[in-house]
């Protein structure tokens, strides 16, 4: 693509005079010495079209608020609000200045002074070119910086009874494909379609930038049932309406594995050869090293990753490399960008490209603004939050293990009897304990390299559980796949696959994440 | 620069009610103040890592309208309304946006509910004077933190907030309710030298949300983290097989609240697993017949609550008598889908005791195995299944007389089968659970018994 036929989601002009007033507010969160202060501004909306077998909904929601900041070198206070007139926010400023002025530092703290980077210091990492092409040249502190994702099809060209229009055709043709796979209309006792468009929109300033981003997330989910069994698929990412499209062979794919569900057989409890699907691999990941090197969690003591990172002790084999990344414009070989994908996070900072583990060995977390600051190590771009009226944590964007040199005919080949796991059921994280709980909602039995077509799901009839103390489990990896894991010549695309997913910081605190990677193959997982 | 287009709730009820094509329509503000603190030590010290306040307003419009020619039809749409923008291209928007929808015709209820019994959904301290609230809670904290222990306190997290709504409808009924929560986590850790020079450690979380600030024993909670973090080390993987299993009274709330999704009239329209009046509940019970009350007037209850959203007055409901099933849960408009009176669809799940005391629970087979913390439970309410990593368990050798603490492996249960043969204590608790969603409906309440004991539950190690 050229650079002149390049689509970008713009900054609306409606925002224009709030960026121009809100560097006013900058004296003010630093009115003492030694203060850090800054503003995040947000706008959400999100529109969910759906259709099912009796009915059509239409959702429509609107979020705006905005988070004025003072870092006084103990304690991150924030001030959250909805109300943005000039005079009421420059009242808000004050008084919450004088709040923060007036509390006693904590007894004994150590006081940690921070100051934020200039374009010249910024400049210097090393940048996705999405990011660097839309800086402009001899940007300073008061250049307003736009960053716009790239799309294709116009999320904003269909109006509401089209979008409805593509959603029934896209019923109709689940009931048509039906008997593909041995099924009749009947039996999809329900039915489901939804196509989620987010427009998020976010403006940050400090003393030293002015950075505003507009993304497009786009998602189309299509759920089939019979009975109480159950398949959905959620192809999603950033973009336009490029990305709301569900090809025929993954119709089939779904129902027929909707088939196999019905006649599913339980899970005797025990250890398998087990080839983990990218969603799958993606939670693996994120479960396991993800979780463990957010900075926050290390900060409070309570992940085991930060000890094992500064003894070096090896905690996975030659194929445990996991990164995160928030700056993939290029979901594999989608011409749309990944999920949990950004320009910058809701602290100011630039996205990038980071190694967490690489062949077995823990690198440096993933930081916020003051879990760097107090663990004295690089900050990166994942301090995030479910909302503006919500808190900041360290949170991952995208998640996944690197890529291997098979291609997924050579993995099934090296199973003699095993499973293949491709449907995810959530997972949890055990930062500390180095437990790990990814859920599998139905395994595929493969024996002699085939799929036999039995399906088989929990002991109970339920979900499966992959569980097991983490550097086991990354000491079982045999073998990964390609990215382009159909296809043996060399990969073509630059980052695997990553799905559309959500993640919770233990039990709440819900936001966006990339989960994927390339399929994985374990040795002796323990599955029940 | 954004600012108040100058329109109030009046003006948007005025213009609602003069539309022509609007068929009803169902508003709520909601106006929520929160304030949030995390703790956690500086080296020796204890420090604030974070202090927020945030002040936020939410108006959503639930908007029905006529289909033209359609008489058996209508159009819906919920839409957030704000303030920022006028009012009229946002109500435009909306109505043309409901035209392109498609539902079975319904109607909000023509009587409205005049007297609606008080109820205690707003602990007064918090309502009054949060600052005070945070600042003693974090006093609280403080010292539980400061107590001597053989562990290490990680952080903690506290949360209060205030919601005050207003709900009104187009069939003139208006309704305003006031609900406060807290939200107090603990994390501690235990960690010890091996003969190796290496270090082991591993930690225990508790969470705890509530309504009332007595029903959140901030000391209790600090102490049995501790405690429980303590014995963190001392464990071991079960050993596969099928076990009795005692679960806790936050674990039954979720693994029998699932089952209630299955009573809906929503799950019944739509071609959803659902259970009718008359089924039984659990195929062939044995054990201690489940009965369950939906309750929406339970003192400081997380769902507790005097009219539904579509304004149907809530009265407790008794949706299992001794394992019978016996209402499909319905507001107005499945109620008139489904051609049946409207029901209790809010409410707290209030389950009947039974007669065990825990002690007895325990000693109740050769071996039990008792679950302190679950990983992560995941209920699927299709299949009425769940599964869960052991995060901490006790296993009970009745037979050698010891205690064993167990870690990992995983669980696999269904209602169907492992409640066959369950028995519930005596004792009672109150649990409230509240998720992301900051709506009316964002609370899940509990009060029953405060263990459940399962049988023949599979567990791998």
């Amino acid at each position: 693509m050229t650079a002149s036929k390049t689509l970008r989601a713009p900054f609306r002009s409606d925002l224009n005079p709030l960026r121009e007033f809100l560097p006013n507010l900058i004296p003010i969160l630093e009115s003492q010495p030694g203060w850090y202060g800054s503003l995040y501004y947000e706008r959400k909306s999100v529109k969910n079209h759906m259709a099912n077998l009796k009915q059509t909904n239409l959702s429509d929601s609107l979020s705006e608020g905005i988070v004025l900041r003072i870092y006084d070198g103990y304690t991150l206070f924030e001030q959250a609000s909805d109300e943005l007139d000039s005079r009421a926010l420059e009242r808000l400023a004050t008084s919450f200045a004088e709040r923060v002025a007036k509390t006693v530092p904590p007894e004994g703290a150590t006081r940690r002074v921070y100051a934020p980077p200039s374009w010249t210091e910024r400049l210097k990492a090393t940048l996705d070119p999405e990011i660097r092409d839309q800086i402009p040249a001899g940007a300073s502190a008061r250049t307003p910086v736009h960053f716009g994702i790239r799309y294709l099809e116009g999320p904003h060209a269909l109006g509401d009874a089209e979008v409805f229009a593509r959603l029934k055709v896209l019923m109709d043709r689940v009931k048509a494909r039906a008997v593909h796979a041995g099924l009749t209309e009947a039996d999809l006792t329900f039915l489901m379609t939804r196509q989620y468009f987010g427009e998020e929109e976010a403006i940050f300033i400090d003393r030293e930038s002015n950075l505003s981003q507009t993304l497009y997330r786009t998602a189309l989910l299509l759920m089939a049932m019979s009975g109480p069994h159950r398949v959905y698929e959620r192809p999603g990412g950033l973009g336009g309406l490029e990305i709301a499209h569900y090809p025929d062979e993954e119709i089939d794919r779904m129902l027929s594995e909707l088939a196999s569900l019905r006649n599913a057989e339980r899970l005797e409890p025990g250890k398998y050869r087990v080839l983990l699907g990218p969603v799958i691999t993606g939670i693996l990941a994120h479960e396991a090293f993800g979780h463990a090197q957010e900075a926050d969690t290390c900060v409070r003591g309570r992940s085991k990753a930060w000890e094992l990172q500064k003894s070096g002790e090896l905690v996975g084999n030659e194929h445990a490399t996991i990164l995160n990344n928030p700056a993939i414009f290029q979901n594999a070989d989608q011409p749309y960008a990944a999920w949990g994908s950004y320009f910058f996070d809701e602290e100011g900072w630039l996205a990038g490209e980071q190694v967490l583990l690489e062949k077995g060995r823990l690198r440096e977390p993933m930081t916020n603004l003051t879990s760097a600051i107090r663990l004295e190590i690089p900050r990166t771009a994942n301090g995030k939050r479910e909302s503006w009226s919500h808190g900041v944590y360290t949170r991952q964007t995208n998640t996944y293990f690197s890529a291997g040199t098979e291609t997924l005919d050579q993995l099934m080949k090296k199973i003699d009897h095993g499973f293949l796991a491709t449907a995810a059921a959530g997972g949890m994280e055990d930062p500390k304990g180095m437990g790990i709980q990814v859920g599998i909602a139905y395994l595929q039995e493969v024996k002699a390299g085939k799929l036999t077509g039995r399906v088989f799901r929990g002991p109970a009839g339920g979900d499966v559980q992959l569980t097991g103390y983490v550097p086991d489990v990354l000491n079982s990896i045999v073998a990964k796949s390609k990215i382009d894991f159909t296809d043996p010549g060399a990969d073509r695309s630059k980052h695997p696959v990553n799905d559309a997913g959500g993640c919770g910081k233990y039990h709440k605190e819900y936001v966006v994440a990339g989960c994927g990677g390339p399929y994985l193959l374990l040795d002796q997982a323990t599955l029940g | 620069m954004s600012t108040n287009a100058g329109w109030n709730l009046d003006q948007l009820k005025s213009l609602l009610s003069a539309r022509s094509g609007v068929r009803a329509w169902v508003l709520s503000q909601e106006h929520t103040l929160r304030r949030e603190r995390y703790f956690l030590m500086d080296r020796e010290a204890f420090a604030l890592d974070q202090d927020r306040e945030t002040r936020s307003e939410a108006l959503q419009l639930r908007l029905m309208v006529n289909l033209p020619g359609k008489p058996d039809r209508q159009g819906e749409i919920v839409k957030k309304l704000t303030r920022k923008l006028p009012l009229g291209p946002q109500l435009e928007s909306a109505y043309q946006a409901a035209l392109q929808t498609d539902h079975q015709a319904w109607d909000l209820p023509k009587t409205i509910t005049q007297e609606l019994p008080v109820l205690k959904t707003a602990d007064p301290r918090v309502a009054e004077d949060m600052e005070r609230v945070v600042s003693d809670l974090t006093d609280r904290i403080r010292k539980s933190v400061l107590k001597k222990r053989k562990t290490q306190f990680n952080s903690s997290e506290l949360f209060v907030s205030m919601h005050n709504r207003e709900l009104h409808l187009s069939n003139g009924l208006t309704n305003r309710s006031s609900q406060s929560r807290v939200y107090v986590e603990a994390a501690y850790s235990m960690s010890r030298t091996l003969p190796n020079g290496k270090t082991e450690s591993d930690e225990y979380l508790s969470t705890q949300w509530t309504v009332s600030l007595d029903d959140l024993p901030v000391e209790k909670l600090f102490d049995e983290t501790s405690d429980r973090a303590e014995h963190s080390l001392d464990v071991r993987k079960p050993l596969s097989g099928r076990y009795p299993v005692i679960v806790d009274a936050e674990v039954a709330a979720t693994i029998l609240g699932t089952a209630l999704s299955q009573f809906s009239g929503v799950n019944l329209y739509q071609g959803l697993p659902a259970m009718k009046p008359g089924e039984s509940l659990i195929p062939e019970a044995k054990g201690d017949l489940l009965t369950m009350t939906l309750d929406p007037e339970l003192d400081f209850g997380a769902d507790t609550a005097g009219i539904s959203d579509q304004g149907v007055a809530q009265k407790a409901l008794k949706v299992v008598d001794k394992n019978q099933v016996q209402a499909t849960l319905v507001d107005a408009q499945y109620a008139q889908y489904l051609k049946q009176s409207p029901t209790t669809v809010r409410g707290n799940l209030v389950v009947e005791p039974g007669t065990m005391s825990f002690d007895e629970m325990k000693k109740s087979a050769p071996q039990v195995l008792e679950i302190l913390q679950f990983s992560s439970i995941f209920p699927d309410p299709n299949s009425g299944t769940f599964s869960s990593e052991i995060r901490l368990a006790r296993l009970h050798d009745n037979v050698r007389g010891t205690v064993e603490y167990i870690k990992g492996g995983s669980l696999s249960g269904s209602l169907a089968e492992n409640l066959q043969s369950a028995r519930f204590s005596k004792n009672r608790v109150k649990r409230s659970q509240f998720g992301s969603d900051f709506g009316p409906s964002g609370g899940a309440g509990y009060f029953g018994p405060d263990y459940l004991l399962l049988s023949d539950v599979s567990v791998v190690g």
